[in-house]
């Protein structure tokens, strides 16, 4: 195996691992909102999510952002509270700010703090030559959120044809009894991890 | 729902379970250096609080397998442990008599704690650089 193929590896099963649930769950929220017809949003909003984590993820690695790892641990489940929060309150994004059209915006700020949670763990390791192995980490957990977002897709799925089969007050629409639902539970489990994780 | 919540919440620490092997063939007295990084805190978790110096020779001993281009094991002498900051570096040196190339190598580290636990290797021999990489249930693999 390449050096390359090594690091691309190593960083798409880190994104692809239960352990890496956080960064899952962050996806998933960001996905919450989107039917498969909106995909071209869906990507958009993921990819700007993936500039803002390369960036910090680069800056952090190479000693020239350092940034304090409580912190930014701290931080993660906060982002994806306040992705759920923003999931639930806005119902409806054309009457919204730029026409809803704002969440690639937010997505990458939170990757901003996402990518710097990667930062310390590669600068510690990868002492001596970092730029092979952060590029490929980071090729790595790109191929790894497509990943993630094709199964979120799948999975958000079928949550729709149970919601439509339990549904029983007419003028709810599906995709709103969806956001709510996932939106809820992933606001939950974030907010503990948050809690956990406070450096206060 | 609420047990899928609580399940979700376990699975908050995020970790990433790595070490980085660094090995080095050197011609002049046709040995290996095998250098190991990883956390201090993962190693805590293996051998206890206190990671004495044969503590820690003993078990990568143990999880470091060397072996030549026939499969037959190289002995490895212990070559010392260092901290640097979060990370501990634990070095072993083997003779190679025949070479560089072919050598297998197993790096079985931590397996045992973690089953999300990755070792990577680094090599470098005769001016060229290559890597491995070993999960859990890995069997020797031979430089290429």
């Amino acid at each position: 195996m390449s050096e390359l193929a090594t690091y691309v590896t190593l960083g798409f099963r880190h994104i692809t691992d239960v352990a890496a649930m956080d960064h899952i769950l962050f996806l998933f929220a960001l996905a919450a909102i989107y039917r498969l017809r909106d995909w071209q949003d869906a990507l958009w909003v993921v990819s700007a999510f993936t500039v803002g984590h390369s960036v910090t993820l680069a800056l952090a690695a190479t000693g020239a952002l350092v940034l304090p790892t409580r912190l930014i641990e701290f931080l993660i489940p906060v982002t994806i509270v306040a992705t759920c929060v923003e999931n639930l309150v806005v119902r409806d994004r054309r009457r919204t700010i730029w026409g809803g059209h704002y969440r690639p915006v937010f997505a990458g700020v939170f990757g901003l703090v996402h990518g710097a949670g990667f930062a310390n763990y590669l600068r510690s390791l990868f002492v001596d030559r970092i730029a092979l192995p952060l590029f490929g980490f980071n090729a790595g957990i790109e191929l790894g959120q497509l990943v993630v977002l094709a199964l979120a897709a799948a999975a958000l799925a079928v949550l729709d044809r149970l919601l439509a089969l339990a549904a029983t007050r007419p003028g709810v629409g599906v995709l709103r009894l969806r956001v709510v639902a996932v939106s809820a539970a992933v606001a939950l489990v974030a907010a503990r991890w948050a809690a956990e994780r406070s450096p206060f | 729902m609420a047990a899928l919540v609580a399940t979700l919440a376990l699975l908050a620490a995020h970790p990433l379970h790595t070490t980085l092997t660094q090995l080095t063939y050197r011609d002049a007295d046709r040995s290996v250096e095998v250098m190991v990084r990883g956390f201090a805190d993962d190693f805590r978790a293996a051998l206890g609080e206190d990671v004495t110096d044969s503590a820690a020779s003993a078990y990568v001993r143990s999880g470091v397998t060397i072996a030549d281009r026939t499969g037959r094991p190289l002995p490895a002498a212990w070559c010392g442990l260092k901290r640097t900051g979060d990370v501990l570096w634990l070095c072993l040196r083997a003779r190679a008599p025949l070479g560089p190339r072919g050598l297998r190598l197993r790096v079985a580290l931590l397996f045992d704690r973690y089953a999300d636990q990755i070792n990577i290797v680094q090599a470098s021999y005769d001016g060229r650089r290559a890597a491995l990489l070993f999960t859990r249930g890995d069997a020797l693999k031979p430089l290429p």
